[in-house]
């Protein structure tokens, strides 16, 4: 038994295993099949200042060692995620930490949400910035792809709440890392990688767009070599707590993320494939631990960037 | 709370029905217990890595005593067609029961099922259950796409048949056998599960009629638990545009068809 507790932005976690927003709904809704004691954190689905329809169907798509989604950020809004028992009053009661993703389409949007759940604060552990959507006409990736406006959303976030903040970065750019250090220099105290990848399916035989947004994210296994690479270049660039994710499927490619720099990792459509891969990733990193003699997790993060000839 | 379950399932029997459609048993006990007409599985293609979502299908016809759980499925792409080679005693990771199915059929006034092609699975243990058997209206392309025929007579229910080239019973919609049924029995209680523009007019029928429907809409799933909104369709909501996305998953995929907004 490896000791996998971490200490992620002031955050006490069990074990760096956390679930990805969007792939997790609200907790409640995996609740059945899902220990949530077993978990190192739950990220919760986009919340915005005003309740979103999110994009017509068809939504998602499987393609080879993936899936697309252009889900288009559908949520109920901050008033009902407030108020009903079915999100923030659930997940008060869920027995891990919880990190609420927030979103908007203007900068003004973002610091609305976080004031709200800055007066709401009662069991939520941070705030995860979401400027990296593909799916969405406005805001989304366009903040997260520039490097004034990426700052400007953290800084506007920052300035009404207290709590750790995580920004979730876009693999839509050629230098990762300045973006990294942008958004930690605007008060983000952890960062999130990486988000989907902006993709296209298109069915030949009826020349329709498989996804009625046409642009989608790329999920799955076949993301995690980008993703890997991201982090790596991110933990180069700062030194703040980073959340790795990208195709994470088991404790092999989850530790993938800890040695390139990841201090905690996220699991997304891996969970659609398997709910219970989160319980197998945790016990694996576990088990991979004590079969290499490692007593501390935290040991193996970043251990890529120590003297590689 | 719900009862759902993720367990490692053995397939018992896994065979072809007639053409494209296969009927797959598993030992599921729990699941088969917790079953309620109208809920669906949502299955893991073994070993297909490669393919990320899993499958999802309705839940034919339990035995809660020795567990055993039965779908109906046609094959129509690479994940069924991979399922339906799949042999004797290997295990499927299944989720379910999943989704909310149909109410109990009323024991106090006449009921109909209407079906399109395997849509009749969804539907066989709603009518085992009835406290009164409803008549049961099964629709397809041809005589191929009639399925179950036996297996809802055996329950005693009077079955009729519809087929748009008319192979096999009355040609014609499965929609004009329920207006016919319709005519003799005018209060009944309709259930309903097949393609989109079927289920659309059995709406369009209970509607203009007044009368209850519960109709379950098939669409892409992704998650299945309610967590993702992938397979939303419109209902009727108390919104500016009259509408809100729903879950089929988990709000479905069984709906009243009155509560659904057609475009």
């Amino acid at each position: 038994m490896a000791d996998l507790s971490i200490n992620f932005a002031g955050i006490a976690m069990r074990n760096p295993v956390v679930t990805a927003s969007g792939a997790f709904g609200y907790a409640k809704e995996y609740s059945n099949v899902v220990p949530l004691n077993r978990l190192g954190a739950v990220t919760v689905k986009g919340v915005s200042p005003f309740p979103s329809h999110g994009n017509p169907v068809p939504r998602t798509t499987e393609v080879y060692g993936g899936m697309l989604n252009a889900i288009g950020l559908q949520n109920p809004g901050i008033d009902k995620f407030i108020s009903d028992e079915n999100y923030l009053p659930y997940l008060r009661q869920v027995p891990c930490p919880v990190f609420v993703n927030i979103w908007g389409k203007t900068i003004e949007h973002y610091a609305e949400v976080a004031a709200r759940l800055e007066a709401e604060k009662k069991g939520i552990a941070a705030l995860e910035i979401n400027i990296s959507c593909p799916n969405i006409k406005e805001g989304g990736i366009a903040f997260g792809t520039d490097l004034k406006l990426a700052a400007a959303v953290v800084k506007a976030v920052r300035d009404v709440t207290t709590l750790p903040l995580i920004t979730k970065l876009s693999p839509n750019v050629t230098h990762i890392g300045d973006f990294a250090r942008s958004v930690v220099d605007a008060g983000s105290d952890a960062i999130s990688l990486i988000n989907t990848l902006p993709s296209m399916a298109i069915d030949i035989e009826t020349r329709s767009f498989r996804i009625a947004n046409r642009i989608a994210g790329l999920s799955g296994p076949g993301l995690k070599p980008v993703a890997v690479r991201m982090v790596f270049q991110a933990r180069e660039a700062v030194t703040v707590p980073i959340l790795g994710m990208g195709g994470i499927y088991s404790a092999a490619d989850a530790i993938e993320f800890l040695m390139a720099g990841a201090n905690a990792v996220a699991i997304g459509t891996a969970i659609f494939s398997n709910p219970g891969c989160l319980v197998e990733i945790i016990d694996g990193i576990d088990a991979w631990l004590d079969r290499h003699g490692i007593a501390n997790v935290n040991n193996i993060v970043g251990v890529m960037h120590q003297a590689q000839a | 709370m719900l009862e759902q379950y993720q367990i490692s399932a053995p397939i018992l029997h896994n065979q072809q029905l007639h053409g494209d459609y296969y009927q797959l048993d598993i030992t599921a006990p729990a699941i088969a217990r917790a079953a309620q007409p109208g809920q669906f599985i949502h299955v893991q293609l073994p070993a297909m890595p490669d393919h990320v979502l899993r499958r999802p299908f309705s839940i034919y016809d339990v035995n809660p005593t020795d567990g055993r759980l039965s779908i109906i499925y046609k094959v129509v792409g690479k994940g069924t067609e991979h399922i339906s080679v799949l042999k004797p005693g290997t295990k499927l990771d299944i989720l379910g029961p999943l989704g909310r199915g149909f109410s109990p059929l009323p024991g106090d006034i006449p009921s109909v099922i209407a079906a399109g092609g395997y849509g009749c699975a969804a539907t066989f243990l709603l009518a085992k259950r009835a406290r009164v058997l409803p008549t049961v209206l099964l629709g397809g392309r041809s005589a191929g796409d009639i399925l179950l025929q036996d297996a809802y007579e055996s329950l005693g229910c009077q079955v009729l048949v519809a087929t748009d080239d008319g192979s096999a019973g009355a040609k014609g919609l499965v929609t004009e056998l329920l207006e016919r049924v319709l005519y003799e029995a005018p209060n009944s209680w309709i259930a309903a599960c097949g393609p989109t523009p079927m289920l659309k007019a059995v709406g369009m029928i209970a509607e203009s009629r007044k009368l209850n429907a519960e109709i379950s809409l098939d669409r892409v799933m992704c998650c299945g638990m309610g967590a993702c909104f992938a397979c939303v369709i419109k209902r009727k909501a108390n919104t500016p545009e009259k509408w809100a996305y729903a879950r089929a998953c988990s709000d479905g995929p069984v709906f009243k068809a009155n509560d659904i907004w057609w475009d």
